[in-house]
């Protein structure tokens, strides 16, 4: 029998690179492994309470730093979380840049964790990321993000959230 | 060939002899040269600023982030740029993302220069050569005009020759898009911002023109208002509705309804900018506006689905491609009255009105192309008056009734393939679901945020006439949508600039908030009226345009009034002024520029680099272009950015594949030198970017009044700013802003009423020394404050240069 699809480039109307869609687990493992991570949590993520808790509980049980992107700054900080606001657009430059020295003066980073952003606004972002920087970005938002490096699939709200579980568990 | 110079000779022995006079030199131009010092760069080439340009650039670094990864331009390809690759022509990503940026930016140009020779041949043509140039009080007419080409025009005429100069640039420019031409991004950046600023002349050439002609207001801030939405259509009435920018045509349609009387008898409204240039024609004297307006294009489907309109009229700009398809399932004939949008109709020009008629009547045709505007002043409006008895005969239906509304939502199978297609991934399917038993309040909802694009019905595998449901469960909100717009009051004269100027420049009004730009919010149409609302509150001047003047005019106060009747139209703090259309936002840089030429004279002829210097350094204003969309949007931004002001737009504009942001980190990025001496001076780091996106009305706030600080501020303008800065940021995000300090020099620069708060925290937090005895800062701050420096970006305007 022939394979007739080994070795197959997907060339889509976007390009030729696509976010690798990943289960939570391993999306899990992937971020335990980052030396130095950043989880960019967007202001859409106040629209849903249930996720709001979960992005807390990741930061904190990962010990990851957030950047508080749009107005979400607030109610991560009340909730305990070292957060900082920076404006979604600025960090996507300052990210290809080797010399900034991140937003606690420690250095760039290496990976950048993706939640609560609005879909065509932060996959416009990791386009640039993608295409001008060696960062690695996983979404675990509830759309899929075709310009990350990895990707939830398209989930309903529940499907989410059982994700986003699945995902505290393995960390 | 005649030995002729100058002086009078006659030719009236000569007899069938044509005389073509291309152009006139000699003489005239000599003396336009005489009467004031001409700058540096009159009439620049694609080369002449790029000094300028590199200079923003270095500060301002472009961040690409683009919607495809490869290149379709030739056919070599496509190539895969990802990752920054060369394509097979050596183009990197970096450098096609630019180019693609460029494109966008003289695309928006040439549909505003376009419209400009268009209106202006119109114009010409029916009111002469010599028809005097009018905008109200003020000398300087033709701000943008003069500081970019170096004319003075006085007539119609006189604009043609620099509306020849930006034909000639567009086209240079678009020669660099070609394959095999411009490779490096930096470039083309320069070159986007050169479309940019031809943007703006052919914008200024197009509104000077109407206003001279047409009876516009002139720098009036109490022109009249206009009734504005969906909900103000008397559609008892046979309605006749235009749609895009160009006025012209249109104004014979108003001419002939108000000359036979018909005024009570038909509905004519408008959608988009033709609509916002109705409501300002014939009254430059205060009569009332003859048309009502219905919106943006977020309208356009809804209000032709609604079925009301008899007769649909189109121009240019802004209109929907599939205007013709929509409207011939509802026997609504179409006419079209220029060439840019066709749709494939037969030219009509040349007939009879009366066939005309009777073609469209029977619906033997389903539209006609119209070029002769006198006809079209008399077939729009008794087409109308036909079709209204005919359509109403016929039955046409155009929404579901609520029987087929419940057909239709329980047919949903909820895939949600309409959420993913969706431009803002609207929530329909929850709604439809609401609606299946009886709960239209998440449609009523959605239908604010629904742009109207119509995504949704292509990819329905059930065929639901999606934008249907959403318009039949929204009727009730639609019915309720009846607003006010202050019509378009053209320029800011030059008396204002006297009277405020000043208070500009030093900071103690704390900036000029331009609202501009189209209609793809990203959560509705409501957060134009909340940025608007609170800037006006904080006593910013705020200015606004196009569809966001529209958007703005749809909410009212506690006690009912729209913003435009709470605050009045001056160009002084606190007040909110309508410029007008697409074309008026010409007057937002004019505005700038005659601040310089006003109250600080300097020299605006031809002198394009130390005006937008003078501007980017002491003028406090921001640009928004809330949802923009378009191409248009992308070119007046660029035009602005090159005159040294800063825009931000919605979420959607990150789709405009780039931005030119500055890293506060970087110290060095941040200096100017004093034009006294030629010291380098530490500026804060305002503007942050010549041009960015915000995910959020709540996050734009404070940045808003963070980008209105300037070097030029004194200390009561300083803090009035920053304590602008520090509220929204405490009010909208809920925190300090991190960088507050960063803007002051002296403790007078702190607000008033967190002085002693702040000076501790400065001391604790920053390391800054402070007497206490005196409660004054002793050492700290990165810059000086010294009232009389004059900041510049451009050596060559030091004194030591």
């Amino acid at each position: 029998m022939v394979d007739a699809i080994k070795n197959t480039r997907v060339y889509t109307t976007w390009g030729t690179k696509n976010a690798k869609p990943v289960q939570p687990k391993v999306a899990a493992k992937t971020i335990s492994k980052a030396k130095r991570p950043l989880m960019v949590v967007g202001a859409d993520l106040l629209k849903n309470k249930e996720v709001l808790d979960r992005a807390v509980t990741i930061a904190k049980t990962a010990g990851i730093p957030v950047a508080a992107t749009g107005h979400s700054i607030k109610e991560l900080v009340d909730k305990g979380v070292s957060a900082k606001y920076i404006n979604i657009h600025s960090l996507g430059l300052y990210l290809c840049d080797p010399n900034w020295e991140g937003l606690d003066g420690n250095g760039c980073y290496d990976m950048a964790i993706i939640l609560g952003h609005k879909k065509y606004y932060i996959n416009q972002v990791l386009s640039g990321l993608k295409n001008f920087t060696n960062l690695k970005t996983i979404s675990i938002d509830k759309h899929y993000l075709q310009n990350a490096t990895m990707s939830f699939g398209n989930l309903s709200d529940e499907k989410h959230l059982e994700a986003l579980d699945e995902l505290i568990e393995n960390l | 060939m005649s030995n002729v110079t100058t002086g009078k000779f006659s030719i009236e022995d000569l007899e069938n002899v044509q005389v073509t006079i291309e152009n006139i030199v000699g003489a005239i131009e000599e003396v336009e040269e005489t009467e004031e010092e001409m700058g540096v760069t009159p009439k620049p080439g694609i080369s002449s600023l790029r000094h300028w340009d590199f200079n923003l650039l270095n500060r301002y670094e472009p961040i690409y982030t683009p919607m495809c990864d490869q290149c379709c331009y030739c056919t070599f390809g496509k190539c895969d740029l990802s990752g920054n690759k060369e394509g097979a022509c050596g183009i990197d990503m970096k450098a096609h993302q630019a180019r693609e940026f460029l494109l966008r930016v003289i695309t928006g140009a040439s549909a505003h220069t376009g419209h400009g020779r268009h209106l202006l041949h119109h114009l010409i043509e029916k009111y002469g050569r010599d028809h005097p140039i009018d905008v109200g009080s003020s000398n300087l007419k033709t701000p943008v005009m003069q500081t970019v080409t170096g004319y003075k025009p006085e007539t119609l005429g006189d604009l043609e020759k620099a509306l020849d100069y930006v034909e000639e640039q567009i086209t240079q420019l678009l020669a660099t898009i070609h394959m095999g031409q411009e490779g490096e991004a930096i470039d083309f950046e320069s070159k986007a911002l050169h479309g940019g600023m031809l943007d703006h002349v052919g914008m200024e050439i197009s509104d000077i023109a109407q206003i001279s002609c047409l009876k516009m207001p002139k720098s009036d801030p109490e022109s009249p208002l206009a009734e504005i939405g969906m909900g103000c259509i008397d559609s008892s009435k046979p309605m006749l509705l235009t749609i895009g920018h160009n006025v012209s045509g249109v104004t014979n349609i108003i001419d002939y309804i108000d000359e036979q009387g018909l005024s009570d008898d038909i509905e004519i409204a408008g959608l988009c900018c033709t609509a916002i240039d109705m409501t300002r024609y014939n009254t430059d004297e205060g009569d009332e506006p003859k048309s009502k307006v219905i919106g943006s294009l977020a309208k356009e489907l809804k209000m032709i689905r609604s079925g009301v309109p008899d007769v649909i009229v189109v121009d240019e700009q802004c209109v929907r491609a599939d205007i013709l398809r929509e409207a011939q399932r509802l026997s609504i004939p179409v006419i079209s009255t220029n060439d840019k949008i066709m749709y494939g109709l037969k030219d009509r020009s040349n007939d009879n009105v009366d066939e005309i008629l009777g073609d469209l009547e029977s619906g033997n045709e389903p539209g006609a192309l119209i070029l002769d505007f006198d006809k079209l002043g008399e077939l729009a409006p008794r087409l109308a008056m036909d079709m209204a008895p005919i359509r109403e005969e016929k039955g046409i239906k155009s929404l579901p009734t609520s029987e087929e509304l419940q057909e239709l939502t329980e047919r949903c199978v909820h895939c949600k393939e309409c959420e993913l297609v969706c431009p803002t991934n609207l929530s329909i399917s929850d709604a439809m679901s609401a609606a299946e038993s009886g709960d239209f309040a998440p449609f009523e909802e959605l239908h604010d945020k629904c742009v109207a694009c119509g995504r949704c019905e292509q990819v329905c595998p059930k065929d639901i006439p999606v934008l249907n449901v959403i318009e039949k469960s929204a009727q009730r909100v639609i019915r309720e949508e009846k607003g006010k717009l202050r019509s378009g009051r053209g320029q800011v004269s030059d008396p204002e600039i006297r009277e405020e100027g000043v208070n500009l420049v030093l900071g103690t009004t704390p900036g000029i908030i331009a609202l501009v730009g189209c209609s793809n919010y990203p959560e509705g149409t409501k957060d134009l009226y909340r940025i608007a609302d609170e800037m006006l509150k904080r006593n910013y001047i705020v200015v606004v345009s196009g569809c966001s003047a529209m958007d703005l005019g749809m909410y009212r106060n506690e006690d009912g009034n729209t913003l435009y009747e709470e605050y009045p139209g001056k160009f002084i703090k606190g007040n909110l002024l309508n410029v007008g259309s697409c074309v008026s936002n010409s007057h937002i840089t004019g505005t700038a520029i005659k601040v310089a030429s006003i109250f600080a004279q300097r020299n605006v002829t031809g002198n394009f680099e130390e005006i937008a210097d003078y501007i980017l350094n002491r003028i406090g204003a921001v640009g928004v272009a809330w949802g923009a969309y378009s191409q248009k949007a992308s070119s007046i931004a660029t035009g602005c950015n090159r005159f040294g002001i800063p825009v931000i737009i919605g979420p959607h504009g990150s789709k405009y594949r780039r931005a030119l942001i500055g890293k506060p980190y970087d110290k060095d990025k941040w200096t100017v030198y004093d034009a006294r001496n030629g010291e380098e001076l530490q500026i804060p780091p305002s503007p942050e970017f010549l041009l960015s996106t915000v995910e959020s009305v709540e996050e734009l706030m404070p940045m808003l009044a963070k980008n209105c600080m300037r070097p030029s501020d004194n200390n009561m303008g300083r803090m009035i700013k920053l304590t602008n800065y520090i509220e929204l940021s405490e009010k909208y995000l809920g925190v300090m802003p991190e960088d507050w300090y960063q803007f002051v020099r002296t403790e007078t620069d702190l607000p008033l009423t967190k002085r002693g708060d702040l000076l501790k925290k400065l001391e604790s937090e920053h390391g800054w020394e402070i007497d206490w005895k005196k409660k004054k800062i002793i050492s700290g701050p990165s810059m000086k404050f010294d009232v009389s420096s004059q900041p510049t970006n451009v050596k060559r305007l030091c004194k030591e240069a």
